[in-house]
């Protein structure tokens, strides 16, 4: 993330920094005379591949206008597209080892990444952040919602004593932070998504980590009991627009912290979907969240899926997670040296 | 409660060609097979949509076996017992007897040193079974795990989505080349053949087990499987694979697929992966457990 966040602000120093809301923040799918591909149903078709990759971020960057202008928008896809090029490069063989404890290592190289290479242009507007209300593109977390993150974040940074404490993609319980959602947020990779309809139920496939949303239309939610990873989503369509509301969300995912975005959720937040096909290569994704516990209002996202070819391969983390027992393993034995020199913890 | 519809009257639900006297809508319509109007006659479609589990003694045993004390055993006094870390399980961690599920045959057809892996395996059963880590199944085994899976078919896509470790297949409906790189559930090319839906599966990695009693095959493996639907609420499935390195010529499993009905006819979000943290990563607590 520091390159991007070094990208960003490099652009954004060099040009003019105006806030704009985003036009008809409240409205609904921009109109178009577009006639989608239908189901023998009826209904639209929105099978198949579908990504939402994009340097476009859950929440309005700092740095950052709302509604980015178009000039600023391509010099930051300019960019992004020189910095892949350039980190993709071959290794230089004769470069020297890096330093001994040092913090140049890494985690990945370039070549693994796959966050999109520009903004997402929703309503003919280049935008930083996919909330439109309210119109800051900021989270409005209440009070005690606020320290509800916080809180979860430092345990998520700290604590190290058992698995159950960590992240969820950590564990591989889930892929990285909101990515299987709902909302369906943009993640560093793997932002694919399959859609599967029947007459009874849409399947969205995520591709991190192989979980399926099975939403099934005009049925009720399970009971309370039963919680979800992904929550318990019911659908119904509302003429062109699939409409799904989830809730009931498993509470170790509560939050969804990622490179790209860090949001909050409980159990019981309700969250309402709109996926409307507005053409050949994109669907209009809106997403409520209703959440009195944390936010002081329902806020609201829009988002375009734009389609993809696809396919999707498995992405089986939890059988090969050295991850998990790497970091706990690494925690003991800081614990064991510390002990060994006479130091506390 | 789930209601399995039982095999007994599947027979009449057979005709000659594919019309059936049906008690249920087609599958064609809806995907979790919920009851409609009784005495219509319907085609059964060419779609395998809908909820669907065996009913059978396969993921213990794929060959024919008596009962068992436990899948992992040690030597008693007077015989087997269960071995110490599956003990306290009693008569829940004992294995029920069952036939064959292997057509034409009462055993696996292993080459030399297959029996022998398989003792392995046995003798591991607990920490090495994928089942028992929470791993995905693989193909076949996917089919026959105690939890139901969920086909969404259509003309342009096809998922099967299994409650197991929310494992999941996304089924190639045009000829997607040679598999670009080994994964536990393979890649799956599906196409009609005549009344049979034939799936093609190819790049398994090799990691899966048949069973909890070890039998094995290797990521040479290609599996052949074919859904045939003998009624409304009937698969007639088979799995044919062949695994030159494993077995001296083709194995084909054979079973009935049975349609889950009734309002909650569904999958459920069985992720298993927090439930084998303990079992996993328990030594490495700060303070693991006595």
């Amino acid at each position: 993330m520091t390159l991007i966040k070094s990208l960003v602000a490099s652009t954004a120093a060099a040009m003019a920094l105006a806030l704009a809301a985003p036009s008809e923040a409240f409205a609904e799918p921009p109109e178009t005379d577009y006639e989608p591909p239908r189901m023998p149903d009826g209904t639209p078709d929105m099978q198949g591949y579908w990504t939402n990759a994009s340097l476009t971020t859950l929440e309005k960057p700092d740095n950052l206008p709302v509604v980015v202008p178009e000039k600023q928008a391509m010099a930051m896809a300019g960019m992004m597209e020189a910095s892949e090029k350039a980190a993709n490069q071959p290794t230089d063989p004769d470069a020297p080892a890096l330093e001994q404890g040092g913090d140049g290592v890494g985690g990945y190289n370039r070549f693994w990444m796959d966050f999109g290479s520009s903004l997402a242009k929703v309503r003919g507007e280049y935008r930083s952040t996919w909330i439109v209300d309210p119109s800051d593109g900021k989270l409005p977390y209440t009070e005690e919602g606020r320290k509800l993150a916080e809180d979860r974040l430092a345990e998520q940074r700290n604590n190290y004593d058992n698995p159950e404490v960590r992240a969820a993609a950590e564990r591989c319980t889930v892929g990285f932070g909101s990515t299987g959602g709902p909302p369906m947020l943009n993640v560093l990779y793997n932002n694919n998504y399959q859609f599967v309809q029947a007459p009874d139920k849409v399947a969205i496939l995520v591709e991190m980590n192989h979980q399926t949303r099975m939403i099934r239309l005009n049925e009720e939610h399970r009971p309370k009991v039963m919680d979800q990873w992904l929550g318990d989503s019911v659908g119904h369509w509302d003429g062109d627009t699939l409409v799904v509301e989830t809730t009931n969300f498993e509470p170790d995912i509560s939050l969804r912290a990622a490179t790209r975005h860090r949001v909050y959720l409980s159990p019981d937040a309700k969250v309402t979907e709109h996926f409307t096909r507005i053409s050949d290569e994109e669907i209009f994704y809106e997403f409520w969240v209703d959440d009195p516990d944390v936010y002081s209002q329902t806020w609201k996202g829009e988002m375009v899926l734009r389609k993809t070819e696809g396919p999707i391969y498995e992405y089986a983390c939890h059988e090969a997670n050295y991850s998990l027992p790497g970091i706990l393993a690494g925690a003991r034995r800081e614990e064991r040296e510390a002990a060994k020199t006479g130091g506390s913890e | 409660m789930r209601n399995l519809l039982l095999a007994a009257g599947a027979a009449s639900f057979l005709t000659a060609c594919t019309a059936v006297s049906a008690d249920t809508p087609p599958a064609s319509t809806l995907s979790n097979g919920a009851p409609a109007e009784t005495g219509q006659e319907m085609e059964v479609s060419q779609n395998l949509s809908g909820v669907w589990q065996v009913l059978n003694t396969a993921n213990h045993d794929v060959e024919a076996h008596d009962g068992r004390h436990a899948y992992q055993l040690r030597a008693g006094p007077e015989g087997p017992v269960p071995a110490k870390n599956v003990l306290a399980m009693g008569a829940v961690g004992a294995v029920p007897p069952g036939p064959s599920i292997i057509k034409g045959r009462e055993t696996l057809p292993y080459l030399p040193g297959g029996e022998d892996t398989r003792a392995e395996n046995v003798a591991t059963w607990a920490e090495n079974d994928p089942e028992a880590n929470c791993y995905l199944p693989g193909v076949p085994r996917a089919t026959y795990l105690p939890y139901p899976f969920e086909i969404i078919q259509n003309d342009d896509q096809m998922l099967i989505v299994y409650e197991y470790a929310n494992a999941v297949r996304n089924v190639f409906l045009e000829d997607p080349g040679e598999a670009p790189v080994d994964s536990w559930m393979g890649q799956s090319y599906g196409y009609w053949e005549g009344e049979t839906f034939v799936i093609e599966v190819t790049g398994l990695n090799g990691s899966s087990w048949l069973d909890r009693a070890g039998n094995h095959y290797s990521s040479a493996a290609k599996v052949t499987e074919r859904y045939t639907r003998t009624g409304p609420h009937h698969i007639d499935y088979t799995a044919t694979i062949e695994d030159p390195e494993t077995f001296s010529e083709p194995v084909t499993l054979e079973m009935t697929l049975y349609r889950l009905v009734g309002e909650d006819a569904r999958i459920e979000d069985f992720n298993c992966v927090p439930f084998v943290e303990e079992k996993l990563y328990g030594h490495l607590r700060k303070e693991p457990l006595e």
